[in-house]
């Protein structure tokens, strides 16, 4: 592992000089962290935004062409800084989608050619279960850098050949990472993990691994039309979901040509199903909840023997209704035990 | 190119088939060919895609036809629409029919409604080659004799030697004078060898159940009996989400499965 370390001053510097080749993306802290065009300060941001790292790479709205041809978009690459692990693991999802055959190009090029520069998780919020999913808070893969504040500075870790090439062409702002410095960021990734898995002590969650059967046994359960009932259908959890992929493909009208274009959707709105004839298997609220369950712990698991879940909590945070996905798991485990 | 954009076809010929069926025939602009079973992404542009399943003979490369019930949005413009308008298509989409698996067999094709466009395409490619399979028995329900699609056709068909054309009406008129009753009551004393046949099905997922139900009583073993399902395809390519099913997705996975792969999922005829 190669280490460096740089000053905050030289990497606000670094950053600027990254704007001439990438439209950089960093955290702006108002009551949460969101995601805004960099300009002349860097807020380093303790815990996840609010907002995933989705949009930069599949577009929450885009114009994939004009009849019948192409749109040829000439746009700078994102440099996305902030990133974290729960946002970076979402990747392996929106990988096995979009670059399974046949690959959407649009999609490669943005993974081709972001640059991610990550973070450490120094800090939590109430909502984070990311240890459950034995997700760590900070970065093990798909970052090119990934920097730890330490010192009024950072430490920063090189995860690609891309990361190594942004190192070399700026070689005079790092300078070697000092033992000291390594040691207490070890320490302080050592005690994030043990204060994250204290927190997942007191909210007594069902164990990783239960979690598939938990889901595939419990199509009947009365959870889902109960959380069901409260849910208003306004797509937060979808929207603010790492790991959710599913668009629609739709045509708008210009003056004298049509443009097909794409826009997230999502299993949680009425019509996700519907078809022509009139036909919806997803007719209900509790048939959709249901739904995004099998989908993200019973689907994605029997793909890739991974859960489409980073545990970021965004679901949890952002439902007005309250739905809490952790709830959600209690109770299945629950009956599980009464059934018994 | 974007696998979401679609390709120029022009719609050369309109065919009224019922009151709401027509039968459009395209000539795609860049070549096209697909297998029978698959299934195309036909846009009317400005207005959106629908999944449909080709209802030609695949070995004709030059055009291709599909027939089409108005039931929607882009099915009710394209019921308006006229001759020689240009629109977008994509695919061909998914697994098709698995000829290879019919050779030497007695071949059982059921359809119901509509559901016989897509048979018509599979029907039309075992005729072709019909040396190839040892018996076709077709056996097709439609809700009344106004509702029948392919009239003359059928009467060809049942005149091709080693080809058995039985056809019922859920309700019939004056003019009728064949079967009356749903398209299970017709599956009795097929002149097929159940141990060396398999079933092709197609039709509203109520029909397709109660039909997978009684080929099963019949003698069919789960893995002899194919079934051509319906979703919301969008994509067609497993990535926008609409069509999944248990682990799979319909336009990537099928839209043909054999029931084998899918009778455990359980929510399957929702």
């Amino acid at each position: 592992m190669r280490l460096y370390f740089i000053s905050e001053k030289n990497f606000v510097y670094l950053l600027k000089t990254l704007k001439k080749d990438y439209e950089v993306i960093s955290p702006n802290r108002k009551s949460e962290y969101f995601w805004k065009v960099f300009d002349e300060e860097f807020v380093f941001n303790e815990y996840r935004a609010v907002n995933s790292i989705r949009q930069f790479f599949f577009p929450a709205k885009k114009t994939v062409g004009q009849y019948f041809n192409q749109l040829q978009k000439e746009k700078k690459p994102y440099c996305i800084v902030g990133a974290k692990a729960c946002d970076l693991f979402s990747l392996n999802i929106q990988d096995y989608v979009f670059l399974s055959q046949p690959q959407d190009l649009d999609y490669r090029l943005n993974r081709e050619n972001n640059l991610i520069i990550s973070g450490d998780c120094i800090d939590f919020k109430e909502v984070c279960f990311c240890v459950l999913l034995d997700i760590l808070p900070y970065p093990v893969k798909f970052f090119d850098l990934n920097i730890s504040p330490i010192d009024n500075g950072y430490i920063v870790e090189v995860g690609s050949e891309k990361g190594d090439k942004i190192i070399v062409e700026n070689e005079p702002l790092f300078k070697e990472a000092k033992e000291n410095h390594i040691l207490e960021i070890n320490d302080r990734r050592k005690k994030m993990i043990e204060r994250l898995f204290s927190h997942l002590k007191a909210q007594n969650l069902p164990k990783k691994d239960s979690l598939y059967s938990l889901i595939k046994n419990n199509y009947q359960a009365n959870v889902w039309q109960k959380e069901a009932l409260k849910c208003v259908e306004c797509g937060a959890c979808i929207m603010n979901c790492p790991t959710c992929h599913c668009f629609l493909l739709f045509d708008s009208k210009l003056e004298k040509d049509y443009l097909r274009a794409i826009s997230w959707d999502g299993c949680q709105y009425k019509n996700f199903t519907k078809v022509a004839g009139g036909a919806n298997p997803l007719k209900f609220r509790s048939y959709r909840l249901r739904n995004r369950y099998i989908k993200k712990f019973e689907f994605f698991y029997e793909k890739l023997n991974l859960y489409a879940c980073t545990g970021c909590g965004r679901c949890i945070d952002s439902c007005i209704a309250k739905i809490d996905l952790r709830e959600i798991f209690k109770e299945l485990s629950y009956s599980e035990v009464n059934l018994k | 190119m974007s696998i979401y954009i679609p390709q120029e076809t022009e719609l050369i010929k309109i065919i009224t088939e019922t009151q709401n069926i027509k039968t459009f025939v395209f000539k795609p602009k860049n070549g096209f060919s697909f297998k029978t079973g698959q299934f195309v992404e036909l846009t009317y542009p400005g207005f959106g895609e629908a999944p449909f399943t080709p209802s030609s003979n695949p070995f004709n490369t030059k055009e291709f036809d599909i027939t089409i019930m108005n039931v929607g949005r882009v099915t009710g413009l394209l019921h308006k629409a006229k001759e020689g308008i240009v629109l977008g298509l994509r695919g061909p989409f998914g697994n098709g029919y698995p000829l290879n698996e019919f050779l030497k067999k007695d071949i059982l094709i059921v359809g119901g409604g509509v559901g016989l466009a897509p048979l018509r395409s599979l029907l039309l490619s075992l005729f072709t080659e019909i040396d190839k399979y040892n018996k076709i028995v077709l056996r097709y329900g439609a809700r009344s004799p106004k509702d029948i699609v392919y009239k003359e056709q059928l009467k060809e068909w049942s005149k091709i030697k080693k080809v058995d054309v039985v056809v019922t009406v859920d309700v019939g008129d004056e003019t009728w004078t064949g079967n009356v009753g749903l398209v299970t009551s017709i599956l009795k004393d097929l002149p097929l060898d159940i141990n060396n046949a398999v079933s092709v099905v197609c039709g509203p997922p109520i029909m397709m159940k109660f039909v997978t139900f009684k080929l099963l009583d019949l003698g069919f073993k789960p893995k002899d009996i194919y079934l051509s399902l319906e979703k919301n395809m969008s994509c067609g390519l497993g990535k926008c989400g609409h069509c999944r099913l248990g682990k799979y997705y319909i336009c990537k996975d099928g839209p043909v499965f054999r029931f084998s792969d899918i009778k455990d999922i359980w929510d399957i005829w929702d």
